[in-house]
């Protein structure tokens, strides 16, 4: 670590990260401003007064999607919508954008899509979630498409019908059964949240190829970043962080996905929502164990940290945004689609532990004729055209779980 | 002496766990101490919340993700739980607790 030698320039408490302080009303006035009082508090130390919040919320925004340029004037750009803070506050920044008359203006073209994925429920309560959303989407004058998630999963990744009125979108009661027969019995949940989140990316990307989108907008905020990104890492697929939680996913040569939230906290998206006199849509929760898999349990130890330590996902997106891909693979991987990296000379350590797996099961060569050198570089060429190289590390080990 | 007399709202699906219902005019019984928002908690706890407290609260505070706003400004801004409720407050419970 880069810390070491360090020492001398940090006592001892400054090595940690920082806890959360206390402002009060009575000693504080805004920290942009200095002059009106502030009515919110971010990572419990900075205070801000509306205007200067709302200015501050809305540069943001467009900082990032502008730093970036990538999306060109009348580009087409899909928005996968979702139920919460940051997709309805997305919704308020997007309408302001593309409404302003100055050279501040966002020239592209919008298209909503929510996939439906809410198995957990009724039928009868799913389409009264599909109503809702429609209306929230009405009331920005957007346009909003549905696309059912579980067709896509049962029909073998087959991109079915893209509807414009949610009542035409099929939903039985057994999808949640029906999604979970896909797998071989007794996957556990971490591998199969793993799976899903892979086919709803690649879902979207199909979606945006038939409306002709260029570019994808995701609601994906800080704490999701931070906690998507340990779990990646947990999960062996750590040389694809950079396109999993970077700003910009551009693993596929027509469609990127981009995060435009992802500087984000909830709690700065629900005070522009509510000083916006935005309400998002309420949906009952569902309880879930944060142990049941890693996914969840990255969730709880983000959150859990977070709250006693505001600089939590500060530190972690940090950390996580310095590490880059060495894309010397041009191969992808079918399941996720994600960069082959390339082996070198050298085997990696995911290599080796399949080499060695692989060597014990050959048999010897006991010839006199070649030396030690000779005998292994000849085993080494049969291991590395045995070798399945259609996935990544990580999806090597899941791609067998899917019943085909 | 007369109660004290506040607003309490709901928002951003909080208001599930109160008969669907964002507004609720409450009159606080008067006692020796002053009211603070700790104590609202427990009396909400005690009279508002029909099941499954742990969604709402823990120890002696809102749930995380749960934000406070008295009168439309942050309750961090107030010492939060400290706060000294004052007549016709209006407090705001906001979830940020989102499925789907
Ligand atoms: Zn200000
Ligand atoms: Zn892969």
């Amino acid at each position: 670590m880069c810390s070491v030698g360090d020492e001398n320039f940090e006592t001892e408490e400054e090595k940690c990260m920082p806890a959360g302080g206390k402002i009060t009303l009575a000693n504080t006035k805004c920290n942009k401003c200095r002059e009106n009082d502030p009515i919110v508090v971010l990572r419990s130390k900075d205070a801000y007064c509306e205007a200067c919040f709302l200015a501050g919320a809305t540069h943001k925004f467009k900082a990032l999607l502008g730093k970036h340029k990538l999306i060109r004037p009348n580009d087409k750009v899909l928005i996968h919508h979702q139920i919460g803070h940051p997709s309805t506050a997305l919704l308020h920044f997007l309408r302001c954008g593309l409404d302003l008359t100055t050279h501040k203006k966002l020239r592209f073209d919008v298209i909503f899509v929510y996939v439906e994925d809410n198995s957990q429920f009724t039928v009868d309560y799913r389409k009264e979630v599909l109503k809702k959303i429609e209306n929230e989407i009405k009331l920005f004058k957007f346009v909003i498409k549905f696309v059912s998630f579980n067709d896509y999963i049962v029909n073998n990744n087959k991109l079915g019908d893209i509807v414009d009125n949610p009542d035409n979108l099929t939903l039985n009661e057994d999808d949640k059964i029906n999604i979970n027969n896909i797998f071989v019995s007794k996957l556990n949940k971490t591998n199969k949240n793993d799976i899903l989140h892979i086919k709803k990316r690649n879902l979207l990307i199909e979606i945006a190829k038939n409306l002709n989108c260029k570019f994808i907008l995701t609601p994906e905020i800080s704490s999701d970043i931070a906690s998507q990104l340990l779990g990646e890492i947990s999960l062996g697929r750590g040389s694809h962080v950079p396109i999993d939680t970077g700003f910009c996913d551009d693993r596929n040569q027509d469609v990127k996905i981009l995060r435009p939230l992802r500087l984000f906290d909830m709690k700065e998206l629900a005070f522009y929502n509510k000083l916006n006199s935005l309400d998002p849509i309420s949906i009952k929760q569902t309880e879930i164990n944060p142990y049941s898999s890693v996914q969840d349990l990255m969730k709880k130890f983000v959150n859990d940290l977070q709250v006693n330590y505001p600089a939590t996902v500060t530190t972690i997106m940090k950390t996580g945004d310095k590490l880059a891909i060495n894309d010397n693979g041009k191969q992808k991987c079918q399941l996720c689609m994600g960069p082959i990296l390339n082996s070198n000379e050298e085997l990696s350590s995911a290599e080796s532990t399949s080499f060695s797996h692989w060597v014990s099961t050959q048999k010897p060569d006991n010839s006199k004729e070649k030396s030690r050198q000779e005998k292994y570089d000849s085993i080494l060429k049969h291991y590395k055209v045995s070798e399945n190289n259609n996935y990544c590390y990580s999806c090597k080990k899941i791609e067998g779980s899917i019943k085909s | 002496m007369s109660n004290l007399e506040i607003t309490i709202e709901f928002g951003g699906g909080a208001e599930l766990l109160f008969d669907n219902k964002k507004a609720h005019n409450v009159s606080l019984p008067i006692k020796n101490k002053q009211w603070i928002i700790g104590d609202l908690l427990l009396w909400i706890k005690e009279n508002l919340l029909k099941d499954r407290p742990e969604l709402f609260l823990q120890d002696d505070s809102v749930r995380p993700g749960i934000l406070v706003l008295v009168n439309d400004a942050d309750w961090e801004l107030m010492d939060t739980v400290n706060y000294v409720i004052q007549p016709k407050d209006k407090i705001l419970f906001i979830s940020t607790l989102h499925g789907g």
